[in-house]
């Protein structure tokens, strides 16, 4: 689904390298997630798969090519708003806009210029049954969105990134600003929401990791360290690195 | 532990103590100092103002600024005037007037309605009249036309002394008209003839007016505003020249001792001659003459309101409008003008309350000019002293819609430019050395004091702009012709405009030539023209000086705003696949919009209570007028003749009020109520910027 090729990535027009010579696989309708130390470049190399790097003037990939689809997505024909609505992605705090819960879900529709009420309607409640939320806030729909609690919100985030029906959701510590229960929640989503849709999250937490995804990639100083199934990974590490990251003896 | 006796937290430096002290005592005293500063300002404004308020109350916002006279009335009896004079003497009046023997009484008055034929020819002083008297009528004309008879009243015998030449052709257009016996005399005259080196020499208006009834030829390099008629403009003579003028001609622009900027000469001659000088009179009656008689007499002290230089009006637009006027005023137009015809004349009466009133003592009255007229107009209204006071009757309702014009074109433009370039510099543009010198550049604009902007907007709207029009100006900086599309303005216009219709066929810079040798303010070759002659004094040029000056302030403000907008909204609307502008209108710009409301309503205050921008640029003194009263266009041109008016603003007219009129006790008062009024003005929006703020805040967090 998402061919990462030799990727190297850097935030000013290739003075430092971010990310080094990455190359891994990300097959379809998996959960596929990144750990590894903070700063170690887990978040870029996520924003260079929706191409939100974009938004920083002087990034830029220095070598490699990443496929999504089978399509090179930093190629002239590709254009990033297209390859955005294909992609969605949910951030680390949770940013729904400071409108109803409604026109939060619906936002990435009528951007797209759906105006029919019935169509968004319908989108609307299957976007957040999808994220678990309906019957939460069915009642509520015209409320704002920031009377929600913490995990609620970023289910909501999730509802209005699944609203415009993408192949892939890019995750980016999702859990990191909600406590265990709320945590547990959208741990059970992910994992409903793998059945749909490609899923790649970025997470700290090992057990998260172990839990939810089938495959984890260990990222280290801007390098993939190691790649695999994730059962491999937690039991059976090649890398000494990777075990001793995941054992918390560094990190 | 053990207990020390020693205490430890014993004060171990005075000097220290006396150095808090100090400072201590330094800062309040600066603090309590502004206090005292601001509540002196505040207690003087609202201690002088508020008299002022209780006694005009609400027509002091409500009126237009208004000039009284300040009479002393005698003791005297028996004054008729309409009761709704008297009741605004009562007004102008704050004081007692010792009135007595009150008594209303009811007049009647003659009206006649009727409407205008098409093809009916009018002097021009009697349509002015009619359009007085019927307010909102405008009577549009395409066309001038000599007739051949002219009427014309003459209330009491009266003597005419004319030349032999007046008196010949008067014999030979009108041979009926003198009945009378004509005496001839002889007189000696002494003509001068002078000559003229050609150059630019200055003269005054005097020297101006006689030079016109000579035969030089000259040019005046400026014209003399009515206002400063001491003024002395550069004349332009072309070439040298050897004229002979009358002895009043040359003493009032050629000799030394008189005139004030004589004209110099290189050589005076005598040229004496006679001249036969011959006498007739005419008795009173009603008389009906040729043009060319009318305009002779017009010169020997004939009063008539027709127009004989241009000719009379032709009225070739329909008139729909149903006209009224009193009967005497309708019989003498009808007498005057034989060519008139009229139809559906219909007669009614009308009463009048009238107030009949004398005066017990000696007193002291004030009066504003149209209620003074109607006053003198008693036989024994006759005050011993009579002085106006500019602007002493209040009333600011011109200045106040004057600033508001001003405040709403200003923030239209400063708004939307503002947002965009904000949007565009926190947006869009590469974050560098670019945006770094663009904030630089905006800090000084902000620091460039506000007369600056006066003279640039001056120089720039006023004077440069440009215009699109089939009417340019002459003196505009550059013409440049677009399309030939459309037929001149109606001749009203072009009369009052100074336009000429020049030959189409001449380029530009023939026509622009030829236009100005006939002494157009404007002209007209069928060409539309992009006209870099600026918009004049006018709101428009005031609201973009206006905007230009907030537009640091709007924008650093805006920006602020976009800044506070979380970059997740940003981030989280892009990745939903929003385009750039999208996010920013939909997620950026509505959660900005709180900090822009109060940075725009700071900017109002600040606009509207600016002086020197609009002193150049928008503002005038006096003007009767509000804005939208005056307009006779239809459409957008009605809209842009909206805009391309000068107006009264707030602070100018307190200016003028407080500095640029003779003051007195009458005027004082009325400087303190302006600045009362506006300081509440202020108050309000800046109440109305906190409560919207807070308002908005309260629905939009994050
Ligand atoms: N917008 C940016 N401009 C320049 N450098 C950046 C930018 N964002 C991140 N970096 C740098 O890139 C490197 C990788 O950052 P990244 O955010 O990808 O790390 P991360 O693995 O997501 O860390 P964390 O787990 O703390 O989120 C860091 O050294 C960081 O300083
Ligand atoms: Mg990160």
């Amino acid at each position: 689904m998402i061919n990462i090729n030799n990727v190297s990535f850097s935030y000013d027009k290739g003075k430092t390298e971010v990310l080094k010579n990455i190359s891994l696989d990300i097959p379809e309708k998996k959960v596929t997630s990144f750990i590894g130390p903070s700063g170690c470049g887990k978040s870029t190399l996520l924003r260079c798969i929706n191409r939100m790097n974009d938004l920083v003037e002087t990034s830029m990939i220095t070598t490699g090519q990443i496929d999504v689809m089978g399509q090179n997505i930093n190629s002239k024909e590709v254009d990033p708003i297209e390859l955005r609505k294909h992609i969605g992605m949910v951030f680390q705090k949770y940013n729904p806009f400071p409108k109803s819960i409604y026109d939060n879900v619906a936002y990435g529709l009528r951007i797209q210029g759906i105006k029919n009420k019935k169509t968004l309607d319908q989108a609307v409640e299957r976007s957040l049954r999808g994220a678990a939320l309906w019957d939460e806030v069915k009642d509520r729909l015209k409320d704002s969105a920031l009377g929600l609690s913490g995990g609620q919100q970023q289910r909501l985030c999730i509802a209005r990134a699944i609203a415009v029906q993408p192949k892939i959701i890019l995750m980016d510590e999702p859990c990191s600003a909600l406590d265990p229960i709320a945590t547990a929640k959208v741990e059970e989503l992910i994992t409903e929401l793998r059945e749909e849709f490609t899923i790649v999250i970025v997470t700290h937490s090992m057990q998260q990791a172990s839990r939810i995804s089938d495959h984890t990639a260990f990222f280290y100083l801007g390098e993939l360290i190691e790649y695999g199934q994730t059962d491999t990974i937690f039991q059976n590490p090649s890398k000494k690195r990777t075990e001793d990251y995941i054992s918390g003896r560094f990190g | 532990m053990p207990h020390s006796t020693k205490n430890p937290f014993a004060k171990k430096q005075s000097s220290l103590e006396k150095k808090e002290k100090t400072l201590f005592s330094l800062f309040a005293f600066c603090t309590y100092f502004i206090i005292i500063c601001a509540s002196c300002i505040f207690l003087n404004i609202i201690w002088n103002g508020t008299p002022v308020l209780m006694q005009k109350g609400l027509s002091f916002i409500t009126q237009k600024p208004e000039t009284l006279a300040v009479l002393e009335m005698a003791k005297s009896d028996k004054y008729q005037v309409p009761s709704e004079n008297f009741n605004n003497l009562l007004k102008s009046n704050p004081q007692e007037i010792p009135i007595k023997s009150l008594s209303v009484s009811e007049k009647q008055f003659q009206f006649v309605s009727f409407k205008i034929k098409q093809g009916s020819i009018i002097g021009d002083g009697y349509l002015l009249n009619i359009e007085k008297d019927n307010p909102g009528t405008h009577i549009k004309f395409t066309e001038r036309k000599s007739p051949k008879l002219l009427g014309f009243n003459l209330e009491n015998d009266k003597q005419f002394t004319l030349s032999k030449k007046e008196l010949s052709s008067i014999q030979k257009n009108d041979p009926q008209l003198i009945q009378s016996e004509i005496t001839e005399k002889k007189l000696s005259l002494n003509n001068k003839k002078v000559t003229i080196k050609a150059g630019e020499y200055p003269i005054s208006k005097e020297a101006h007016d006689s030079l016109l009834k000579s035969d030089l030829i000259f040019q005046m390099k400026q014209s003399f505003p009515d206002d400063e008629p001491d003024k002395i403009n550069l004349t332009v003579i072309p070439h040298d020249q050897t004229i002979t003028v009358s002895s009043s001609v040359f003493y009032s622009a050629f000799d030394d001792e008189d005139a004030s900027s004589p004209l110099p000469t290189t050589s005076i001659e005598n040229s004496p001659f006679q001249k036969t000088i011959t006498t007739f009179s005419l008795p009173k009656a009603h008389y009906k003459v040729s043009p060319e008689t009318l305009k002779i007499l017009s010169n020997h002290g004939i009063k008539h309101l027709h127009n004989t230089d241009l000719g009379s009006i032709v009225i070739n637009e329909e008139i729909k409008a149903s006209l009224t006027l009193d009967k005497k005023a309708y019989t003498q137009l009808i007498k005057d003008n034989p060519n008139l015809v009229t139809s559906d004349t219909k007669e009614h009466q009308e009463s009048l309350s009238y107030t009949n009133f004398s005066i017990e003592k000696d007193c002291e009255v004030q009066l504003n000019a149209s209620d003074l007229d109607i006053f003198s107009k008693n036989p024994n209204f006759k005050p011993s002293s009579k002085k106006t006071h500019s602007y002493s009757g209040g009333g600011i309702l011109g200045p106040i819609i004057g600033t508001a014009c001003l405040v709403i074109i200003c923030m239209v433009i400063a708004l939307f430019t503002g947002i965009a370039a904000a949007t565009y510099l926190n947006e869009y543009a590469r974050k560098g050395t670019f945006t770094k010198t663009i904030r630089l550049a905006m800090l000084n604009l902000a620091g460039v004091p506000s007369i600056v902007f006066g003279l640039f907007g001056l120089g720039l709207f006023v004077m440069l702009a440009p215009v699109f029009s089939n009417t340019p100006k002459v003196e505009s900086k550059l013409h440049i012709p677009i399309i030939s599309l459309g037929s001149p303005p109606e001749l009203r216009t072009m009369e009052a405009e100074g336009i000429v219709a020049v030959d189409p066929d001449l380029s530009t810079s023939q026509a622009v030539a030829t236009a100005s040798t006939q002494g157009a303010k404007k002209f007209h070759n069928g060409y539309y023209y992009i006209s870099f002659q600026g918009w004049g004094t006018c709101m428009l040029a005031g609201g973009f000086t206006l905007a230009i000056m907030v537009l640091p302030v709007i924008i650093t403000s805006c920006e602020e705003s976009l800044k506070a907008v979380p970059m997740g909204f940003r981030e989280a609307s892009m990745a939903l696949g929003a385009t750039k502008w999208q996010s920013i209108r939909t997620a950026v710009l509505p959660y900005a919009f709180s900090g822009i409301l109060t940075a725009s309503i700071l900017g109002i205050t600040r606009v509207a209570g600016e002086t020197a921008p609009i002193m150049f640029t928008a503002a005038v003194a006096e003007k009767s007028d509000l804005p939208w009263q005056g307009i006779h266009s239809s459409g957008f041109s009605a809209f842009i003749d909206f805009l391309q008016q000068s107006v009264q603003a707030l602070p100018y007219h307190i200016f003028t009020v407080a500095g640029r009129i003779p003051q007195s006790e009458y005027t004082r008062p009325m400087q303190y109520g302006s600045v009362l009024v506006f300081m509440i003005i202020v108050l309000l929006l800046s109440a109305v910027s906190i409560y919207l703020r807070n308002k908005v805040r309260g629905k939009i967090k994050w």
